[in-house]
């Protein structure tokens, strides 16, 4: 309503009026759930993880008030989980992305008719449970009939395994959040206007040249949400590594569990918890300033 | 090797009661294993007991508290499948308690969290022993009233007194259990019955095929029993040559797991596991009877862990509460117990009403000397040097 009046209007500031006054209002109430949900369920807990990371582990466990730096030092002296996490993450945005990008650009400007169909297609699994859809990744690459039984009776090595391996929890991981990143791609490209590919080939552009100074920074916003979408959660995962990588790659996931339910120590769990969050933090800003300059200096070069 | 496909593992998911003493079973998982709960009682028939049938639950020795004072509802939070549903019919049959609620945790630690968090409402709970002390000491538990119990005078001498509960006023023990080795002989050139032998084996012909189960508290008996010491040690040199152990056995290490290790067990994927009796009456049941499959209490003794009851000091129905506690004792109906569970049971009255077979399985009840040789586990949790050990072997395995 304010946004028509000032348009006709066609006064940047006017006086409150009855009617801007209840706009207001109505923007309030419209956005106070959102504001409610995030204050109890995500600015709250974070307040209580930071505070109780600097608390001590009550006798029988769990939380005592306290001001200590400790569980920061002991988060720090453990760096292997974070390590582990870190390059496991990397390398499942990165496979997402080697195996999402040419899908969503196939959807977007191949597909055709079958579209919808393939879509749905990458939706289905998700109507079932996680848990089961990773449980049954532990037959397709299992020694019994699954891919690492058939290696098994090429090869003659019966000892060839591959669940238990990095190589099983970087395969769920990549399957697990391949549509969070080939959906963000997919809008993106969908909008592309098809003509700049035409002027780029027009202008003599190979198909590489074109794929790089076209297609992909117009699929930057996307590849950027994307790889965001699948890095974070990747990075505390716990089932995965736990059912196919079987507890063999101890990842932030499984540390934060140890943390809390093994040694029912809430502050080490919180202090490591907090430090994840900072990593996450300053890793995506870096993340996000390289990309933003690269387009920057991109737009520069093109002026 | 046996052909399974997806439909055989779910089933198999729905059928198997899921490990007691599991811990992968935390906040993702919970749901599903609450589901799956739901998927055994509702629809299988298949792991139905060999027991009393409610209509015959015998009438001897009954409850000194008329039915009349007990009150209609009951509400009990324990581990998944861990009573008969034979016996809870047969209670509220008896007692007219028409609510008969059972809910479900996955580990101690989830008990008391839930406790932690303020009201529970709930009447009777199932905790490990060694967290009874700090349940009482947090003020959770209700002094028990034993002239309201007097079934508990069949309960052995052995686990009466521990440690954990000096006066037997907080508890009253369920079953018992050993944590020790699961073999497969005829992948192994010999059968462990040492933690030495196992610790040999792991690293020469079970490499690669040894699951160790994902619990700090049981992979620490290992080590230092092979050593002498006690498996509760918080000594720091102690735990100083079992941390090097554990790191000289990480790399040979298939799996840390606590929930499907008698399914790599059964498929040959593994011949060695560090861990619990369950899997033998269920995935490896038709191996153990092959003489292909069993289990070893280690010769320089190991842990034996007891879940009790306890009642919960805000319990709403006090009066059924003691009912059940007393009715459960009955022998009759404990035996039952011990035919649907599994679990090895501490009332000696109720052994002759043990199915044979359970009953002369020394791995389910181990003969006088094996117990002899068993430790109560202590709640080690709080020592950071254990954890710290724990982490690097954690890391240690993968890397």
């Amino acid at each position: 309503m304010a946004a028509i009046t000032r348009v006709s209007g066609g006064m940047p500031v006017r006086p409150a009026t009855p009617g801007r006054l209840r706009s207001r209002l109505l923007t309030t109430a419209l956005l106070a759930p959102a504001a409610l949900w995030y204050l109890v369920l995500l600015v709250l807990p974070l307040a209580i993880v930071v505070v109780f990371s600097f608390g001590v582990r009550a006798r029988n466990g769990g939380y005592e008030p306290a001001f200590v730096l400790d569980n920061y030092a002991r988060a720090i002296d453990k760096p292997d989980p974070f390590i582990a996490s870190l390059q496991m993450a990397g390398l499942g945005t990165l496979g997402c992305l080697l195996v999402g990008l040419p899908l969503a650009y196939f959807l977007a400007t191949r597909a055709g008719r079958r579209k919808g169909t393939l879509i749905l297609l990458l939706v289905i699994p998700f109507w079932t449970s996680f848990l089961i859809r990773t449980y049954s990744w532990m037959i397709v690459l299992g020694p019994d009939n699954g891919l690492a039984g058939i290696i098994q009776g090429l090869t003659g090595d019966d000892r060839f395994g591959i669940l238990g391996t990095p190589v099983a929890v970087l395969i769920g991981l990549v399957y697990g959040y391949l549509p969070l990143m080939v959906f963000p791609l997919y809008v993106t490209l969908e909008r592309m206007d098809r003509s700049l590919v035409e002027a780029s080939k027009d202008l003599g552009a190979g198909r590489w040249a074109t794929f790089r100074q076209v297609t992909l920074p117009i699929a930057l916003p996307g590849l950027v949400t994307g790889s965001i979408l699948v890095f974070i959660p990747m990075m505390g995962e716990y089932v995965i590594p736990q059912i196919l990588g079987y507890g063999r790659t101890y990842l932030m996931g499984n540390a934060l569990v140890t943390d809390f339910l093994e040694a029912r120590n809430w502050p080490s769990g919180s202090a490591r918890a907090v430090g994840l969050i900072v990593i996450m933090f300053v890793t995506i800003s870096l993340y996000l300033w390289f990309v933003n300059r690269g387009r920057k200096t991109r737009e520069v070069s093109v002026l | 090797m046996a052909d399974r496909d997806l439909g055989e593992l779910l089933a198999r998911m729905a059928r198997t009661r899921v490990n007691r003493r599991s811990f992968l079973a935390t906040s993702g998982l919970l749901g599903t294993s609450a589901y799956l709960a739901a998927c055994s009682t509702g629809g299988g028939g298949t792991s139905a007991p060999t027991g009393v049938p409610a209509s015959q639950a015998p009438g001897g020795e009954a409850t000194p508290a008329p039915a009349s004072e007990v009150e209609s509802e009951l509400f009990v939070y324990n581990w998944s499948d861990y009573i008969s549903p034979n016996n809870i019919e047969a209670f509220k049959e008896e007692f007219g308690v028409t609510n008969f609620v059972y809910d479900i945790f996955s580990n101690n630690e989830e008990l008391i969290a839930k406790l932690q968090g303020g009201a529970s409402g709930y009447d009777l709970a199932c905790p490990t022993a060694e967290y009874v002390p700090g349940m009482v000491e947090e003020g959770f538990l209700t002094k028990l009233d034993l002239s309201r119990i007097p079934n508990v005078k069949h309960i052995n001498p052995t686990f009466k007194g521990l440690w954990w509960d000096p006066t037997d006023e907080y508890q009253v023990p369920k079953d018992y259990g050993t944590t020790g080795i699961l073999w497969r002989k005829s992948l192994l050139p010999s059968v462990p019955a040492s933690w030495k032998e196992f610790y040999e084996l792991v690293k020469g012909e079970g490499s690669g095929k040894t699951v160790f189960v994902d619990s700090m508290g049981d992979v620490f008996v290992f080590p230092l029993k092979m050593l002498g010491y006690s498996l509760n040690s918080n000594e720091p040199n102690e735990l100083e040559e079992a941390r090097k152990i554990l790191l000289e056995v990480a790399p040979h290490i298939l799996a840390l797991d606590s929930d499907t290790y008698g399914d790599k067990m059964a498929t040959g994927e593994a011949a060695l596991t560090l861990g619990w009796t369950g899997p033998l009456g269920q995935e490896l049941a038709d191996l153990v009877a092959e003489g292909d499959a069993g289990y070893s209490v280690p010769s320089e003794g190991t842990l034996f862990w007891m879940d009790t009851w306890v009642m919960l000091a805000d319990a709403p129905h006090p009066n059924a509460a003691y009912a059940w506690l007393d009715f459960i004792h009955r022998p009759e109906i404990q035996a039952e117990e011990t035919n649907y569970n599994l679990y090895a049971t501490p009332n000696d009255a109720a052994k002759e009403f043990v199915d044979p077979e359970i009953l002369n399985n020394p791995a389910i009840f181990p003969p006088e000397d094996v117990i002899a040789n068993l430790e109560g586990a202590q709640d080690t949790s709080g020592n950071n040097q254990r954890i710290d050990i724990w982490e690097e072997f954690k890391s240690a395995i993968g890397g």
